[in-house]
């Protein structure tokens, strides 16, 4: 069954056509994953709504000229999850649909495990190694600052992610340079390779710390639109003088329910009856 | 003459001769020069991790608070940073200490800012043993190795004052989107360099001519060869002192017109002898080459705690050691 997939995007999106579009992502995303024969589903499908509130309601970019010096600024700091954004990055237009069907599958083709910024236009950091995204993304912020631009700079960051030391440094340097045009996200889906967040390494009060660190922090559903909508879009110009964090608390796997909240799913193999199955509830929405 | 007699002869050469040059503080240096190119380079902004007293960059921070930003000791985040200015259009000089700057922060040298393909220069002060009473934890002897490794990354290695300022400025001026590992010493060494030193990136300078042996030297290194090429003379020895202030690109040409002219070839390196300027003159003779190498630098241990000078002597580096290994490899050559 071909999907509808929407050529002349309104932007921004209804929320109707963002929950549509997130549905798109997962499908997208699965048939990356089914190119190369296996792939991070948990982990991208908890930050779907995430990633397409961001690409088709909030963020100002432009797909014909991927290195606008005002665009905003996303950085995937899980970057196991790139699948989710290349879907994004495809359908608003700065990436061809045939490297869907190629992800992973020959030396030298565009999309891989973790996002490049050598090989993908609109990828704003090569990612991959956890801890490195928020740092970068301060670098970002503070250069906009200096030049009395108005971007905005959004760093997304997996919850075992933040177990990584270089997170909390760069938490502690964004309060203190005072970067309101940053606004951080952690995708609290509740699993890492390993199992239980909580369990590898007890990270709660999440939002206590965040909030100790100097951060305005907000906890929202991470899969509910308006949601996400009222907390990530900050005005331009209005916002204080406080870094942002919204802890997005999501299910991983969300949206394939053998997937959900099963841990061997963060990466695993999938054969054509899963694949087949997956499909038919992501088509159902 | 006794070959005894002539080598003491020439130590006390050396002694007199490295006694008849100034000094220059290597950290002053690169503040001055920071100073005098923060106002022609609007996009230059520099970092640190609570060394800015230490790095010489004090009167920077003075005159330019709103281009100077100290992130505290976090040295992942600072690197991480500087990628993230350099990526929006600034030129981040990240200042700070070589043990740190390369070890603490390798995987943002090599992912965000190397892999990237953003321009940051990293300062690594107090390199080698300068700051040798530190000890292991801040003595940094395989440094130059790992950056080298990286790809994309430019390593340069000056010597004296003089060669700090222009390669700070060939560093800055360099146009390619890679960063540059700038290895640097920390107290006084002797200002030997010309104040005209042509400086170039990626080519190797000539200290001294000479078509019987060749010794290859940079940092501090370079003007110990140079005194024992001085000392070698007196003896009718005729030593071409190469100056491989970069490492990386390295000028494998300059050491093949080395090899075709010359017996033998010494390497002198304040460094590990694994992975650095010693280990890039054989890669550059792999292929054919059989001139006999000799390689001048630290073994593979956690040298002992001592002053600088003293400590280079205690290990070999210097200028009395390089003689005695020229002597010995002119002997058998």
């Amino acid at each position: 069954m071909p999907l509808a997939i929407p050529r002349n995007l309104d932007l921004p999106l209804t929320l109707k056509g963002l929950r549509e579009m997130a549905r798109i992502n997962r499908i997208d995303t699965t048939n990356m994953f089914m190119a190369a024969g296996n792939g991070h589903f948990g982990s991208c499908f908890s930050c779907a709504e995430i990633v397409t509130a961001l690409y088709f309601a909030i963020m100002r970019v432009d797909p014909a000229n991927p290195d606008w010096p005002d665009r905003d600024r996303f950085i995937m700091g899980k970057g196991h999850a790139a699948p989710t954004l290349y879907s994004a990055l495809i359908r608003r237009g700065f990436m061809p649909e045939e490297w869907i069907g190629e992800y992973e599958r020959a030396v030298g083709v565009k999309l891989m495990t973790h996002p490049s910024r050598r090989y993908q236009p609109g990828v704003d950091a090569s990612q991959g190694a956890l801890g490195h995204g928020l740092s970068v993304a301060v670098g970002m912020a503070l250069a906009g600052r200096m030049d009395a631009k108005d971007y905005h700079v959004y760093a997304l960051m997996g919850d075992g992610e933040i177990n990584e030391g270089s997170v909390w440094e760069a938490a502690a340097s964004a309060a203190k340079f005072r970067l309101g045009n940053l606004i951080g996200i952690v995708d609290r889906n509740r699993l890492t390779v390993d199992g239980d967040a909580e369990e590898v390494m007890p990270m709660e009060p999440l939002k206590a710390k965040w909030e100790a660190f100097g951060w305005e922090t907000l906890e929202i559903d991470g899969h509910d639109i308006p949601e996400l909508l009222q907390t990530l879009a900050v005005p331009r110009g209005a916002q204080g003088a406080r870094p942002r964090m919204v802890i997005a608390h999501t299910v991983k796997g969300k949206g394939v329910s053998f997937m959900e909240n099963v841990r061997s799913w963060h990466a695993d193999v999938m054969d054509t009856d899963q694949y087949d199955r997956a499909m038919a509830e992501l088509r159902e929405g | 003459m006794d070959e005894h007699v002539v080598e003491m002869r020439l130590v006390e050469f050396i002694h007199e001769r490295r006694a008849s040059f100034p000094t220059k503080v290597i950290r002053q240096q690169f503040g001055e020069t920071m100073l005098a190119l923060v106002a022609e380079r609007p996009n230059l902004v520099a970092l640190t991790a609570d060394l800015m007293h230490p790095t010489g960059m004090l009167d920077f921070a003075k005159a330019y608070p709103e281009r100077f930003f100290n992130v505290g000791i976090a040295e992942q985040n600072m690197t991480g940073i500087a990628a993230g200015l350099a990526s929006c259009g600034k030129l981040p000089v990240v200042c700070g200490y070589a043990a740190f700057t390369t070890l603490r922060a390798v995987e943002q040298a090599k992912l965000d800012c190397g892999y990237n393909g953003v321009k940051v220069i990293l300062v690594g002060q107090s390199a080698g043993l300068s700051y040798g009473v530190g000890g292991p934890t801040h003595q940094a002897l395989e440094d130059v190795a790992i950056m080298r490794a990286i790809p994309n990354m430019i390593v340069v290695t000056p010597s004296d004052a003089l060669e700090v300022d222009a390669a700070l400025r060939a560093c800055i001026a360099n146009p390619a989107a890679t960063p540059i590992y700038l290895r640097l010493g920390r107290g006084p060494e002797p200002v030997f360099n010309t104040a005209a030193l042509d400086f170039e990136i990626g080519k190797a300078s000539t200290l001294h001519m000479g078509d019987d042996l060749c010794i290859v030297a940079n940092g501090s290194m370079a003007f110990e060869a140079l005194l024992a090429a001085d000392a070698l003379a007196q003896e009718g020895i005729a030593a071409q002192v190469l100056n491989m202030h970069t490492v990386k690109p390295f000028d494998k040409a300059a050491i093949l017109d080395a090899a075709a002219r010359v017996r033998g070839m010494i390497t002198v390196e304040e460094h590990s002898l694994i992975g650095g300027l010693g280990s890039a003159v054989l890669e550059a003779l792999e292929d054919g080459h059989s001139i006999p190498v000799r390689r001048i630098g630290v073994k593979d241990i956690y040298p002992p705690i001592g002053p600088t000078s003293e400590l280079r002597a205690a290990l070999g580096l210097s200028a009395q050691n390089i003689l005695r290994v020229a002597l010995d490899l002119m002997k058998r050559s």
